[in-house]
């Protein structure tokens, strides 16, 4: 197995890891861990391609990698904050209890 | 060749300023005489060389725990421990005999795998960020070229141990402790890492060696070119010391730790060694960014002075890290402890503007080419914010007039 | 192999650790376990020669996301397990039902992939004076347009975070 095939497999196991996270837990903050997991294994995706792939000298991976790094953050900050809103108002995390919009 | 002629060849093996170096080039000679291959040489060389940091800061973390008891007594007036032999020198070896033979108590509601990871991890990151730092002329433990950023990094494993602290221990002083100490920390890494960013823009490299090198030269024949005597290095310096302070939650900034506060916030459910863990990784750290403080700020090794070069460098380190740690300790024994919501304020509202002002003004200060015409121009950028956040804070947080009635009136 | 050695000892213990984090039903164990999956992948990246990479996904990912959800998970408090634990097999048969196809997929998509290195025998450096040019010159709309995300999410953090009906704190009095 060449270095290259290892590394995505690993990132696409960790991306089906952090879907069913999402698809499968109640704790909204817990819903996070998976979004996060998802965004790192495109991170390794971009990291295996730049190192195991074709010459990269404009260095196009590690650049996406550091934005998506930075983003990442600033959606978990913003997401936690909205989560703790709401858990202000409503006392409970628990997604199945937000449906105070449900027809 | 015989182990006599590989020493005479390198001459320079036995000056002072190899003197640091000696365990390590004594170890890799002996190994290839004995024709060991190259990967055990470099292995073995690098295994004496983190043993030689951790030693000696192991030893000066036992002679700080009694060295600041001593002056804490004298700043208030007492004598300090001193009867553990002549001066209290032994104190250091009695507190340890306590630690290790003290019964290890863990709480039943404790989750007991993450109440024993806590301490440990907390002394790997003081211990990884030791190794980065150059002592001397040649004795960097490890020369990386992004130094600086591992440092950082290493140093933001702190917080997630501190949580694991608070969590593990089950009961509500230790949790409470720790959501203190983490705000804490996450609100004074900020100023901590942008006052870094100016050094780092002017020296153009993030490795630590070659931050110390770049402040070898002396204006005027007499004034080193340490990045302290730049104006935005002086503002630098005042943010990243106090911020040093905050982050090592050493008084003013111990809230998470005070006793009359909070038990002992995160430590509260520790006893015996891992207590004693905690306290070593505390100083350790306290080593570790005193050291940064000083490779960044204050010139590293640099002599002050071009004539006192023949000191060796390591010996002007430990001078400037001795300097250091005891402002850290006069200031411990001089300023009451900060309000959790001050120390918030003060982190959010004055010492990141000012550590944001640094990163222009030594933009700035390449831009003039240093000298008179730099400071004249980039004072006025950095005393006017400095001025209008200081007014706007004293006049918030100054006590009202008392007015005073009295029984008979 | 050799070089592969590194990898081949990361690797399932990233997963492991990601298993964790999305099985587990203790939430700061699932937390604690994210953290340490994000740290073996940072460690993953300065094995592999991406070491500046590394070294900021272990500052930003493991210094700060991790401490923010573990922060969060402090203040709201989850506790109750009991039911969790109790619906848990129809949850997981519905999430491998959703996610297996998924899988299937990638790891079709991941065998198909042509072997694309060119045979340089040499592994690429990351050299900081490029990426630095090359985030300043090339990306500088990326970089100011992160600028800008960035300080809006703070702002709303703050914004999110001050309770509406508290008046701010008077200074001590007499």
């Amino acid at each position: 197995m060449t270095p290259l095939a290892l590394l995505l497999t690993v990132s696409s196991l960790l991306f089906t890891c952090g879907l069913f996270a999402v698809l499968t837990r109640r704790n909204a903050i817990l819903i996070l861990v998976g979004l996060e997991l998802m965004l790192n294994a495109a991170n390794i995706n971009f990291i295996a391609f730049w190192r195991y792939g074709p010459p990269d000298p404009d260095l196009t991976g590690p650049l996406l990698v550091l934005f998506s790094i930075a983003i990442a953050a600033a959606e978990a900050a913003v997401g936690l904050a909205i989560i703790l809103m709401v858990f202000r108002h409503t006392r409970s995390t628990d997604l199945n209890r937000l449906n105070s919009l449900h027809g | 060749m015989s182990l006599l002629a590989m020493s005479t060849a390198e001459s320079s093996l036995w000056s002072p300023e190899w003197l640091p170096r000696l365990p390590q080039r004594l170890v890799e000679m002996l190994l290839r005489n004995c024709h060991a291959p190259d990967w055990l040489v470099t292995l073995a060389g690098y295994a004496v060389a983190a043993g030689t940091v951790v030693a000696v800061f192991l030893t000066a973390f036992a002679l700080l725990s009694l060295i600041e008891r001593k002056t804490l007594a004298r700043i208030q007036n007492r004598l300090g421990p001193n009867r553990a032999g002549w001066f209290g020198i032994l104190q250091p070896v009695a507190d340890g005999i306590k630690m290790l033979t003290k019964e290890d108590i863990v709480p039943a509601k404790a989750e007991w795998f993450l109440h024993l990871m806590a301490p440990i991890l907390i002394v790997v990151p003081s211990m990884l960020a030791l190794g980065v730092i150059p002592y001397g002329r040649e004795w960097v433990p490890v020369s990386l070229d992004l130094g600086l950023l591992f440092f950082f990094a290493v140093g933001t494993l702190t917080e997630v141990a501190v949580f694991m602290a608070g969590w593990a221990s089950g009961s509500k002083f230790p949790m409470l402790g720790a959501m203190r100490a983490i705000s804490q920390m996450v609100s004074y890494e900020l100023p901590l890492i942008i006052s870094a960013l100016g050094v780092i823009m002017v020296t153009g490299s993030l490795s630590l060696p070659a931050i110390v090198e770049h402040q070898g030269t002396y204006h005027l024949g007499f004034i080193p070119a340490w990045n302290v005597f730049t104006p935005w290095g002086l503002t630098a310096t005042l943010v990243f010391f106090i911020a040093s302070i905050a982050e090592a939650n050493r008084c003013p900034f111990d809230l998470p730790e005070g006793e009359s506060e909070i038990v002992a916030g995160h430590m509260t459910e520790y006893s015996g060694f891992k207590y004693a863990l905690f306290f070593m990784g505390e100083y350790l750290g306290l080593f570790a960014i005193s050291g940064l403080f000083i490779t960044l700020f204050l010139g590293g090794w640099q002599a002050p002075l071009p004539g006192l070069t023949f000191v060796p460098s390591w010996l002007w380190f430990f001078a400037k890290l001795v300097a250091v740690i005891f402002t850290h300790l006069w200031i411990r024994g001089t300023f009451p402890r900060v309000r959790m919501d001050q120390l918030m304020r003060f982190a959010w509202l004055c010492m990141i503007p000012m550590a944001l002002l640094t990163i222009p003004a030594a933009g700035i200060w390449v831009f003039t080419g240093g000298g008179l015409k730099g400071w004249l121009v980039i004072m006025p950028l950095l005393l006017i914010p400095w001025l209008i956040l200081t007014t706007i804070h004293n006049r918030r947080l100054a006590p009202q007039t008392r007015t005073y009635t009295f029984a008979d009136s | 192999m050799i070089p592969l050695i590194p990898l081949l000892i990361l690797s399932p213990l990233i997963l492991l650790a990601a298993l964790g984090a999305v099985w587990n039903a203790r939430p700061v164990h699932a937390a604690l376990l994210l953290a340490l999956a994000l740290a073996l992948t940072a460690g993953l990246y300065l094995t592999i020669g991406a070491d500046f990479i590394g070294l900021v996904q272990f500052m930003v990912y493991v210094g700060a996301v991790a401490v923010l959800i573990v922060f969060s998970l402090l203040i709201t408090r989850p506790g109750d397990e009991a039911e969790e634990l109790a619906r848990r097999p129809g949850a997981a048969v519905s999430g491998l039902a959703c996610v297996l196809p998924v899988a299937t997929v990638l790891l079709y998509a991941v065998s198909h992939t042509p072997d694309l290195s060119s045979g340089a025998s040499e592994s690429p450096t990351l050299p900081l004076q490029t990426l630095g040019k090359a985030l300043f010159t090339d990306y500088a709309p990326a970089v100011l347009a992160v600028g800008v995300l960035l300080t809006a999410v703070m702002v709303g953090a703050v914004l999110f975070a001050r309770d509406p009906d508290k008046k701010p704190p008077t200074p001590p009095g007499p």
